[in-house]
Protein backbone atom coordinates (compact mmCIF):
# COMPACT_ATOMS: atom_id res chain seq x y z
CA UNK A 1 0.00 0.00 0.00
CA UNK A 2 1.38 3.45 -0.88
CA UNK A 3 1.42 6.02 1.51
CA UNK A 4 -0.96 9.10 1.48
CA UNK A 5 -0.83 12.55 2.15
CA UNK A 6 -2.86 15.86 3.07
CA UNK A 7 -0.92 18.70 0.99
CA UNK A 8 -4.20 21.16 1.03
CA UNK A 9 -7.07 22.27 4.02
CA UNK A 10 -10.36 24.47 4.05
CA UNK A 11 -13.12 25.27 5.52
CA UNK A 12 -15.27 27.73 5.12
CA UNK A 13 -17.10 30.28 8.01
CA UNK A 14 -19.25 28.27 10.18
CA UNK A 15 -22.77 29.41 10.90
CA UNK A 16 -25.74 30.61 9.12
CA UNK A 17 -25.23 31.10 5.13
CA UNK A 18 -27.45 31.76 2.50
CA UNK A 19 -25.60 29.59 -0.10
CA UNK A 20 -26.49 25.62 -1.19
CA UNK A 21 -24.02 23.32 0.52
CA UNK A 22 -23.05 22.53 -2.92
CA UNK A 23 -21.59 26.12 -3.00
CA UNK A 24 -20.43 25.73 0.37
CA UNK A 25 -18.16 22.73 -0.55
CA UNK A 26 -17.11 24.74 -3.23
CA UNK A 27 -15.87 27.75 -1.43
CA UNK A 28 -14.00 24.82 1.09
CA UNK A 29 -12.40 22.79 -2.05
CA UNK A 30 -11.26 25.94 -4.07
CA UNK A 31 -9.34 27.08 -0.58
CA UNK A 32 -8.12 23.65 -0.52
CA UNK A 33 -6.58 23.57 -3.79
CA UNK A 34 -5.20 26.77 -3.73
CA UNK A 35 -3.08 25.34 -0.24
CA UNK A 36 -1.79 22.26 -2.33
CA UNK A 37 -1.52 25.12 -5.25
CA UNK A 38 -2.97 22.42 -7.50
CA UNK A 39 -5.42 23.50 -9.92
CA UNK A 40 -8.87 21.82 -10.11
CA UNK A 41 -8.17 19.87 -13.26
CA UNK A 42 -5.73 17.79 -11.21
CA UNK A 43 -8.47 16.02 -9.31
CA UNK A 44 -9.33 12.74 -10.31
CA UNK A 45 -11.97 11.91 -7.54
CA UNK A 46 -14.43 13.92 -5.54
CA UNK A 47 -15.26 11.73 -2.27
CA UNK A 48 -18.36 13.59 -0.44
CA UNK A 49 -20.19 13.70 2.79
CA UNK A 50 -23.69 15.52 3.10
CA UNK A 51 -26.53 14.01 5.06
CA UNK A 52 -29.20 15.44 5.39
CA UNK A 53 -29.78 17.20 2.11
CA UNK A 54 -32.79 15.33 0.60
CA UNK A 55 -34.87 17.21 3.66
CA UNK A 56 -33.36 20.56 3.86
CA UNK A 57 -32.45 21.33 0.37
CA UNK A 58 -34.72 19.02 -1.63
CA UNK A 59 -31.28 17.63 -2.80
CA UNK A 60 -30.25 14.06 -3.54
CA UNK A 61 -27.71 13.14 -5.97
CA UNK A 62 -25.49 15.93 -3.90
CA UNK A 63 -21.98 14.07 -4.78
CA UNK A 64 -21.58 15.16 -8.76
CA UNK A 65 -23.86 18.48 -7.90
CA UNK A 66 -20.92 19.26 -5.78
CA UNK A 67 -18.27 18.78 -8.20
CA UNK A 68 -20.78 20.31 -10.95
CA UNK A 69 -20.59 23.48 -8.95
CA UNK A 70 -17.33 23.09 -8.16
CA UNK A 71 -16.28 23.20 -12.15
CA UNK A 72 -15.25 19.65 -12.24
CA UNK A 73 -17.83 17.54 -13.40
CA UNK A 74 -16.30 14.65 -15.34
CA UNK A 75 -14.16 13.34 -12.02
CA UNK A 76 -15.82 9.91 -10.73
CA UNK A 77 -17.43 10.72 -7.57
CA UNK A 78 -19.38 9.47 -4.19
CA UNK A 79 -21.57 10.74 -1.53
CA UNK A 80 -21.30 9.39 1.74
CA UNK A 81 -24.16 9.08 4.57
CA UNK A 82 -22.82 8.04 8.04
CA UNK A 83 -25.01 10.07 9.78
CA UNK A 84 -22.34 13.03 11.41
CA UNK A 85 -19.39 11.23 10.41
CA UNK A 86 -20.02 10.95 6.67
CA UNK A 87 -16.74 13.29 5.73
CA UNK A 88 -14.88 11.13 7.69
CA UNK A 89 -15.51 7.54 6.09
CA UNK A 90 -15.51 9.72 2.53
CA UNK A 91 -11.53 10.62 4.08
CA UNK A 92 -11.15 6.65 5.02
CA UNK A 93 -12.41 5.68 1.42
CA UNK A 94 -10.08 8.28 -0.58
CA UNK A 95 -6.91 7.08 1.46
CA UNK A 96 -7.54 3.66 0.43
CA UNK A 97 -8.19 5.16 -3.91
CA UNK A 98 -4.87 6.41 -3.28
CA UNK A 99 -3.10 4.19 -1.31
CA UNK A 100 -4.59 0.91 -3.17
CA UNK A 101 -2.92 2.67 -6.36
CA UNK A 102 -5.98 4.02 -8.26
CA UNK A 103 -5.89 7.58 -8.26
CA UNK A 104 -3.00 10.46 -7.52
CA UNK A 105 -4.71 13.52 -6.37
CA UNK A 106 -7.98 13.03 -4.75
CA UNK A 107 -10.37 15.35 -3.15
CA UNK A 108 -12.37 14.79 -0.22
CA UNK A 109 -14.86 16.73 1.96
CA UNK A 110 -18.12 17.35 2.63
CA UNK A 111 -21.48 20.35 3.61
CA UNK A 112 -24.43 20.50 4.91
CA UNK A 113 -27.19 22.80 5.31
CA UNK A 114 -29.78 23.13 8.06
CA UNK A 115 -30.40 26.61 9.56
CA UNK A 116 -32.73 26.95 6.36
CA UNK A 117 -35.60 25.09 8.19
CA UNK A 118 -36.98 25.70 12.06
CA UNK A 119 -35.24 24.04 14.84
CA UNK A 120 -37.98 21.74 15.12
CA UNK A 121 -37.48 20.68 11.63
CA UNK A 122 -33.90 20.01 11.89
CA UNK A 123 -34.77 17.85 14.96
CA UNK A 124 -36.60 15.48 13.30
CA UNK A 125 -34.43 15.26 10.11
CA UNK A 126 -30.87 14.00 12.71
CA UNK A 127 -33.30 11.98 14.54
CA UNK A 128 -33.79 10.23 10.81
CA UNK A 129 -30.65 8.62 11.93
CA UNK A 130 -32.05 6.63 14.95
CA UNK A 131 -34.30 3.51 13.82
CA UNK A 132 -37.62 5.13 12.36
CA UNK A 133 -39.82 1.94 13.90
CA UNK A 134 -38.25 0.68 16.92
CA UNK A 135 -36.80 4.81 18.62
CA UNK A 136 -38.39 7.73 16.11
CA UNK A 137 -41.96 6.49 17.03
CA UNK A 138 -40.61 7.18 20.50
CA UNK A 139 -39.82 10.78 20.34
CA UNK A 140 -36.52 9.77 20.65
CA UNK A 141 -33.89 12.75 19.55
CA UNK A 142 -30.47 13.12 19.26
CA UNK A 143 -29.65 14.86 22.42
CA UNK A 144 -31.93 12.46 24.02
CA UNK A 145 -29.33 9.43 22.70
CA UNK A 146 -26.81 11.14 24.49
CA UNK A 147 -28.59 11.82 27.68
CA UNK A 148 -29.33 8.42 28.17
CA UNK A 149 -25.27 7.88 27.75
CA UNK A 150 -24.90 10.60 30.36
CA UNK A 151 -27.29 9.24 33.05
CA UNK A 152 -25.74 5.69 32.54
CA UNK A 153 -22.06 7.24 32.78
CA UNK A 154 -23.06 9.70 35.63
CA UNK A 155 -25.14 6.15 36.99
CA UNK A 156 -21.57 3.98 36.49
CA UNK A 157 -18.56 6.91 37.61
CA UNK A 158 -20.42 9.53 39.24
CA UNK A 159 -19.65 11.39 36.42
CA UNK A 160 -21.09 15.26 37.52
CA UNK A 161 -23.21 17.82 35.48
CA UNK A 162 -20.54 20.41 36.48
CA UNK A 163 -17.76 18.17 35.04
CA UNK A 164 -19.65 18.07 31.41
CA UNK A 165 -20.39 21.49 31.55
CA UNK A 166 -16.43 21.98 32.02
CA UNK A 167 -15.94 20.80 28.48
CA UNK A 168 -18.03 23.34 27.43
CA UNK A 169 -16.93 26.19 28.63
CA UNK A 170 -13.26 24.91 27.91
CA UNK A 171 -14.24 24.30 23.50
CA UNK A 172 -16.11 27.98 23.93
CA UNK A 173 -12.63 29.01 25.60
CA UNK A 174 -10.65 27.47 22.42
CA UNK A 175 -13.37 28.86 20.24
CA UNK A 176 -12.57 32.01 20.73
CA UNK A 177 -9.39 31.97 19.12
CA UNK A 178 -10.43 30.29 15.70
CA UNK A 179 -11.91 33.04 13.29
CA UNK A 180 -13.91 30.14 11.50
CA UNK A 181 -15.86 29.16 14.94
CA UNK A 182 -19.61 30.02 14.90
CA UNK A 183 -18.94 30.92 18.51
CA UNK A 184 -16.05 33.07 19.85
CA UNK A 185 -17.46 34.16 23.02
CA UNK A 186 -16.49 32.51 26.16
CA UNK A 187 -19.13 30.87 28.63
CA UNK A 188 -19.61 30.22 32.27
CA UNK A 189 -20.10 27.14 34.03
CA UNK A 190 -23.04 28.73 35.69
CA UNK A 191 -24.35 29.32 32.26
CA UNK A 192 -24.20 26.11 31.29
CA UNK A 193 -25.84 25.25 34.28
CA UNK A 194 -28.62 27.25 34.25
CA UNK A 195 -29.18 26.97 30.41
CA UNK A 196 -32.37 25.40 29.47
CA UNK A 197 -33.23 21.95 29.34
CA UNK A 198 -33.44 20.21 26.08
CA UNK A 199 -33.23 16.06 26.97
CA UNK A 200 -32.26 15.69 31.29
CA UNK A 201 -29.81 16.17 32.14
CA UNK A 202 -28.11 18.05 28.87
CA UNK A 203 -28.99 21.55 28.83
CA UNK A 204 -28.36 23.69 25.36
CA UNK A 205 -24.97 24.61 26.28
CA UNK A 206 -24.09 21.06 26.50
CA UNK A 207 -25.42 20.58 22.90
CA UNK A 208 -23.42 21.39 19.84
CA UNK A 209 -25.42 23.94 17.07
CA UNK A 210 -27.19 23.54 14.03
CA UNK A 211 -24.39 24.62 11.51
CA UNK A 212 -24.06 25.65 7.56
CA UNK A 213 -20.74 25.25 6.40
CA UNK A 214 -18.53 23.58 4.24
CA UNK A 215 -14.80 21.91 4.35
CA UNK A 216 -12.54 20.15 1.85
CA UNK A 217 -9.33 18.03 1.82
CA UNK A 218 -6.81 17.62 -1.09
CA UNK A 219 -5.13 13.84 -0.52
CA UNK A 220 -2.04 12.51 -2.67
CA UNK A 221 0.04 9.74 -3.15
CA UNK A 222 3.42 10.29 -1.48
CA UNK A 223 4.86 10.78 -5.18
CA UNK A 224 2.61 13.65 -5.69
CA UNK A 225 3.13 14.88 -2.01
CA UNK A 226 7.34 15.23 -2.24
CA UNK A 227 6.64 17.78 -4.39
CA UNK A 228 4.28 19.73 -1.66
CA UNK A 229 5.84 22.56 0.41
CA UNK A 230 4.74 20.19 3.68
CA UNK A 231 2.64 17.05 3.93
CA UNK A 232 0.98 16.02 6.81
CA UNK A 233 0.80 12.19 6.33
CA UNK A 234 -1.97 9.74 6.94
CA UNK A 235 -0.72 7.41 9.41
CA UNK A 236 -3.91 5.03 9.97
CA UNK A 237 -7.25 5.50 9.06
CA UNK A 238 -10.02 2.90 10.76
CA UNK A 239 -13.65 2.61 10.75
CA UNK A 240 -15.84 0.63 13.70
CA UNK A 241 -19.78 -0.11 13.54
CA UNK A 242 -21.87 -1.00 16.39
CA UNK A 243 -25.74 -1.97 17.17
CA UNK A 244 -27.54 0.63 15.60
CA UNK A 245 -30.67 0.12 18.14
CA UNK A 246 -29.47 1.89 21.53
CA UNK A 247 -31.35 -1.14 23.43
CA UNK A 248 -29.18 -3.63 22.00
CA UNK A 249 -25.68 -1.91 23.03
CA UNK A 250 -24.94 -3.59 26.54
CA UNK A 251 -23.43 -0.92 28.00
CA UNK A 252 -24.37 3.09 27.52
CA UNK A 253 -21.81 4.80 29.53
CA UNK A 254 -19.28 3.24 26.62
CA UNK A 255 -19.23 4.05 22.90
CA UNK A 256 -17.89 0.63 21.27
CA UNK A 257 -17.07 1.53 18.18
CA UNK A 258 -14.77 4.43 19.26
CA UNK A 259 -12.61 2.02 21.29
CA UNK A 260 -12.76 -0.39 18.04
CA UNK A 261 -12.07 2.14 15.46
CA UNK A 262 -8.74 3.55 17.84
CA UNK A 263 -7.51 0.26 18.46
CA UNK A 264 -7.54 -0.59 14.93
CA UNK A 265 -5.97 3.10 14.28
CA UNK A 266 -2.96 2.94 16.89
CA UNK A 267 -2.52 -0.74 15.46
CA UNK A 268 -2.21 0.88 11.69
CA UNK A 269 0.16 3.69 12.81
CA UNK A 270 2.01 1.56 15.76
CA UNK A 271 1.36 4.21 17.94
CA UNK A 272 -0.43 4.45 21.51
CA UNK A 273 -2.85 6.72 22.87
CA UNK A 274 0.49 8.66 24.59
CA UNK A 275 2.45 9.24 21.25
CA UNK A 276 -0.91 11.76 20.59
CA UNK A 277 0.06 15.71 20.77
CA UNK A 278 -3.43 16.93 19.59
CA UNK A 279 -6.95 15.67 19.12
CA UNK A 280 -9.94 16.80 17.39
CA UNK A 281 -12.92 14.75 18.52
CA UNK A 282 -16.84 14.42 17.61
CA UNK A 283 -17.86 16.52 20.81
CA UNK A 284 -21.67 16.91 19.49
CA UNK A 285 -22.76 16.69 23.19
CA UNK A 286 -20.05 17.54 26.54
CA UNK A 287 -20.73 13.70 27.49
CA UNK A 288 -19.71 12.23 24.15
CA UNK A 289 -16.34 14.27 24.72
CA UNK A 290 -15.66 12.51 28.00
CA UNK A 291 -16.78 9.37 26.50
CA UNK A 292 -14.70 9.49 23.72
CA UNK A 293 -11.27 10.46 25.65
CA UNK A 294 -11.78 7.27 27.57
CA UNK A 295 -12.59 5.23 24.35
CA UNK A 296 -9.67 6.77 22.84
CA UNK A 297 -7.25 5.63 25.84
CA UNK A 298 -6.52 9.38 26.78
CA UNK A 299 -8.07 8.21 30.17
CA UNK A 300 -9.16 5.73 32.09
CA UNK A 301 -13.21 4.10 32.06
CA UNK A 302 -14.72 6.86 34.23
CA UNK A 303 -11.87 9.42 34.30
CA UNK A 304 -13.14 11.66 31.17
CA UNK A 305 -15.28 13.90 33.52
CA UNK A 306 -12.32 14.53 36.00
CA UNK A 307 -9.85 15.20 33.03
CA UNK A 308 -12.10 18.29 31.55
CA UNK A 309 -12.37 19.39 35.14
CA UNK A 310 -9.03 19.61 35.81
CA UNK A 311 -8.51 21.29 32.46
CA UNK A 312 -6.29 18.49 31.33
CA UNK A 313 -7.73 18.38 27.60
CA UNK A 314 -7.67 22.37 27.88
CA UNK A 315 -4.67 24.21 25.01
CA UNK A 316 -1.57 23.98 27.39
CA UNK A 317 -2.75 20.55 29.39
CA UNK A 318 -1.45 17.24 29.06
CA UNK A 319 -3.40 16.37 26.44
CA UNK A 320 -5.69 19.29 24.33
CA UNK A 321 -8.38 18.16 23.01
CA UNK A 322 -10.36 20.31 20.00
CA UNK A 323 -8.18 23.21 20.04
CA UNK A 324 -10.65 24.50 17.43
CA UNK A 325 -13.28 24.71 19.57
CA UNK A 326 -15.13 21.27 18.76
CA UNK A 327 -18.18 20.98 17.47
CA UNK A 328 -19.68 22.67 20.29
CA UNK A 329 -17.50 26.10 19.74
CA UNK A 330 -16.55 25.47 15.99
CA UNK A 331 -20.35 24.60 14.80
CA UNK A 332 -21.10 21.15 13.77
CA UNK A 333 -22.10 20.83 9.96
CA UNK A 334 -22.83 17.49 9.88
CA UNK A 335 -21.84 16.45 6.50
CA UNK A 336 -18.88 18.88 6.83
CA UNK A 337 -17.69 17.68 10.13
CA UNK A 338 -14.97 14.98 9.56
CA UNK A 339 -13.11 17.03 7.08
CA UNK A 340 -13.02 19.63 9.30
CA UNK A 341 -11.74 18.25 11.46
CA UNK A 342 -8.70 16.55 9.81
CA UNK A 343 -8.40 20.09 8.30
CA UNK A 344 -7.85 21.51 12.01
CA UNK A 345 -5.41 18.46 12.74
CA UNK A 346 -3.63 19.22 9.68
CA UNK A 347 -2.94 23.23 10.18
CA UNK A 348 -1.53 22.41 13.77
CA UNK A 349 0.89 19.84 12.37
CA UNK A 350 1.75 22.35 9.85
CA UNK A 351 2.45 24.57 12.88
CA UNK A 352 0.09 27.23 11.29
CA UNK A 353 -2.97 27.35 14.12
CA UNK A 354 -1.53 30.57 15.43
CA UNK A 355 -3.11 31.22 18.42
CA UNK A 356 -4.64 28.13 19.40
CA UNK A 357 -1.77 26.21 18.26
CA UNK A 358 -0.39 23.29 20.48
CA UNK A 359 3.40 23.53 20.75
CA UNK A 360 5.54 21.01 19.29
CA UNK A 361 2.40 18.96 18.03
CA UNK A 362 3.39 15.83 16.28
CA UNK A 363 0.92 13.48 16.17
CA UNK A 364 -2.84 14.41 15.74
CA UNK A 365 -5.63 11.94 15.83
CA UNK A 366 -9.00 12.67 14.47
CA UNK A 367 -12.43 11.16 16.01
CA UNK A 368 -16.14 11.12 14.27
CA UNK A 369 -18.93 9.53 15.37
CA UNK A 370 -21.89 8.80 13.49
CA UNK A 371 -25.73 9.15 14.67
CA UNK A 372 -26.67 6.60 17.62
CA UNK A 373 -22.89 6.01 18.18
CA UNK A 374 -22.76 3.35 15.53
CA UNK A 375 -20.51 4.69 13.13
CA UNK A 376 -17.11 5.80 14.27
CA UNK A 377 -14.02 6.73 12.61
CA UNK A 378 -10.69 7.53 13.90
CA UNK A 379 -7.51 8.70 12.22
CA UNK A 380 -3.84 9.46 12.92
CA UNK A 381 -1.76 12.09 11.08
CA UNK A 382 2.20 12.89 11.43
CA UNK A 383 4.47 15.45 9.88
CA UNK A 384 7.85 15.22 8.21
CA UNK B 1 -36.52 -19.24 1.37
CA UNK B 2 -36.03 -19.64 4.92
CA UNK B 3 -38.79 -17.48 6.67
CA UNK B 4 -37.72 -15.96 10.34
CA UNK B 5 -39.31 -16.89 13.30
CA UNK B 6 -40.53 -13.33 14.31
CA UNK B 7 -41.16 -10.13 12.23
CA UNK B 8 -41.18 -6.73 13.29
CA UNK B 9 -44.53 -6.70 12.58
CA UNK B 10 -45.40 -10.03 14.66
CA UNK B 11 -43.76 -7.94 17.19
CA UNK B 12 -45.52 -5.50 17.53
CA UNK B 13 -48.47 -7.26 17.42
CA UNK B 14 -48.11 -9.34 19.89
CA UNK B 15 -47.06 -6.14 21.71
CA UNK B 16 -49.71 -4.43 21.18
CA UNK B 17 -51.93 -7.43 23.17
CA UNK B 18 -49.52 -6.53 26.20
CA UNK B 19 -47.26 -9.60 25.02
CA UNK B 20 -43.39 -8.90 24.29
CA UNK B 21 -41.70 -11.28 22.40
CA UNK B 22 -37.96 -12.21 22.50
CA UNK B 23 -35.61 -15.19 20.29
CA UNK B 24 -33.79 -17.54 22.31
CA UNK B 25 -30.69 -19.15 20.37
CA UNK B 26 -31.50 -22.70 19.61
CA UNK B 27 -27.86 -23.67 19.72
CA UNK B 28 -25.63 -21.10 22.39
CA UNK B 29 -28.56 -19.88 24.44
CA UNK B 30 -28.46 -16.29 23.60
CA UNK B 31 -31.18 -14.22 24.19
CA UNK B 32 -32.15 -11.06 21.32
CA UNK B 33 -34.96 -8.79 20.59
CA UNK B 34 -35.83 -7.00 18.47
CA UNK B 35 -35.92 -9.85 15.56
CA UNK B 36 -32.01 -10.52 14.14
CA UNK B 37 -31.63 -12.46 11.34
CA UNK B 38 -28.78 -14.39 12.42
CA UNK B 39 -27.14 -15.28 16.16
CA UNK B 40 -24.69 -12.19 16.84
CA UNK B 41 -23.20 -14.95 19.16
CA UNK B 42 -22.47 -17.92 17.54
CA UNK B 43 -24.03 -16.92 13.54
CA UNK B 44 -26.29 -19.62 13.76
CA UNK B 45 -30.12 -18.93 12.80
CA UNK B 46 -31.83 -20.97 15.14
CA UNK B 47 -34.55 -18.94 16.67
CA UNK B 48 -37.40 -19.83 19.07
CA UNK B 49 -39.77 -17.56 20.04
CA UNK B 50 -40.04 -16.79 23.85
CA UNK B 51 -42.52 -14.83 25.80
CA UNK B 52 -40.89 -12.39 28.23
CA UNK B 53 -42.53 -11.07 31.45
CA UNK B 54 -42.53 -6.99 30.86
CA UNK B 55 -40.87 -7.12 34.19
CA UNK B 56 -37.31 -5.00 34.21
CA UNK B 57 -35.73 -2.01 35.67
CA UNK B 58 -34.31 1.17 34.34
CA UNK B 59 -30.50 1.34 33.08
CA UNK B 60 -30.57 5.02 31.57
CA UNK B 61 -33.32 7.52 30.66
CA UNK B 62 -33.78 11.18 29.31
CA UNK B 63 -36.71 13.48 29.61
CA UNK B 64 -37.16 15.31 26.09
CA UNK B 65 -37.89 18.95 26.50
CA UNK B 66 -37.30 19.55 22.50
CA UNK B 67 -39.20 17.46 20.73
CA UNK B 68 -39.03 16.51 16.60
CA UNK B 69 -42.04 18.08 14.69
CA UNK B 70 -44.40 15.04 15.32
CA UNK B 71 -44.18 15.27 19.41
CA UNK B 72 -43.63 18.73 19.52
CA UNK B 73 -47.22 18.82 21.69
CA UNK B 74 -45.80 15.80 23.79
CA UNK B 75 -43.06 17.35 25.55
CA UNK B 76 -42.00 16.42 28.51
CA UNK B 77 -41.82 12.63 27.96
CA UNK B 78 -39.64 10.52 29.14
CA UNK B 79 -37.61 7.83 27.45
CA UNK B 80 -35.76 4.99 29.46
CA UNK B 81 -33.81 2.20 28.06
CA UNK B 82 -34.87 -1.29 30.38
CA UNK B 83 -33.22 -4.15 31.23
CA UNK B 84 -35.51 -6.99 31.19
CA UNK B 85 -35.56 -9.27 33.94
CA UNK B 86 -34.88 -11.89 31.69
CA UNK B 87 -31.36 -10.04 30.23
CA UNK B 88 -32.45 -8.23 27.05
CA UNK B 89 -32.87 -4.74 26.95
CA UNK B 90 -35.66 -1.99 25.53
CA UNK B 91 -35.87 1.18 24.75
CA UNK B 92 -39.51 2.98 25.72
CA UNK B 93 -41.52 5.86 26.75
CA UNK B 94 -42.30 5.96 30.59
CA UNK B 95 -45.99 6.99 31.38
CA UNK B 96 -47.70 7.60 34.82
CA UNK B 97 -44.35 7.95 36.41
CA UNK B 98 -43.90 11.61 38.06
CA UNK B 99 -41.07 12.63 36.44
CA UNK B 100 -39.14 14.14 39.03
CA UNK B 101 -39.08 9.85 40.54
CA UNK B 102 -37.43 8.90 37.51
CA UNK B 103 -34.22 6.81 38.65
CA UNK B 104 -31.93 4.44 37.47
CA UNK B 105 -32.92 1.50 39.13
CA UNK B 106 -36.82 1.79 39.13
CA UNK B 107 -39.06 -0.88 38.19
CA UNK B 108 -40.99 -0.71 35.61
CA UNK B 109 -43.65 -2.96 33.89
CA UNK B 110 -44.41 -2.83 29.74
CA UNK B 111 -47.42 -1.48 29.06
CA UNK B 112 -48.35 -1.57 24.66
CA UNK B 113 -48.84 2.59 23.90
CA UNK B 114 -51.39 2.83 20.78
CA UNK B 115 -51.57 5.81 18.97
CA UNK B 116 -53.11 6.44 15.31
CA UNK B 117 -53.02 2.30 14.28
CA UNK B 118 -49.50 1.86 15.71
CA UNK B 119 -48.14 0.20 18.69
CA UNK B 120 -44.55 1.31 20.53
CA UNK B 121 -43.12 0.36 24.02
CA UNK B 122 -44.15 1.55 26.48
CA UNK B 123 -43.46 1.39 30.52
CA UNK B 124 -45.60 2.14 33.59
CA UNK B 125 -45.00 1.54 37.25
CA UNK B 126 -44.37 -2.26 38.77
Amino acid sequence: MRRVAVIGVGVTKFGKHDRTSAELFAEAAADALADAELPASAVQALYYGNVVGGETEKQLHTGPQAASVLGIPTVPTTRFETACASSHAAFRHAVMDIASGTSEVVLVGGAERVLNVTTEESTEYFAYASDARWEQTLGLTFPGVFALVARAHMARYGTTEAQMAAVAVKNHKHGTLNPKAQFQKEITLEQVLKSAMVADPLKLYDCCPFTDGGAALVLVSEEVARKARRPIWVLASAAASDWMLISDKRDLSRVPATERAAAAAYRQAGLGPTDVDVVELHDCFTIAEIVATEGLGLFEPGAGGVAAEKGWTSLGGKIPVNPSGGLKAKGHPIGATGAAQIAEVVTQLRGAADRRQVDGAKIGLTHTLGGNTATVLVSLFGRD
Amino acid sequence: MTEPVITQRHFFEKAREGQLTAMRCGHCGELSVPPKTFCPTCSQRRWEPIGLSGEGTIASYTIIRVAPRAHAAEVPYAIAAVHMNEGVSLLGRVVDVPLERLTVGLPVRFRPLVSGGQTAVGFGPA
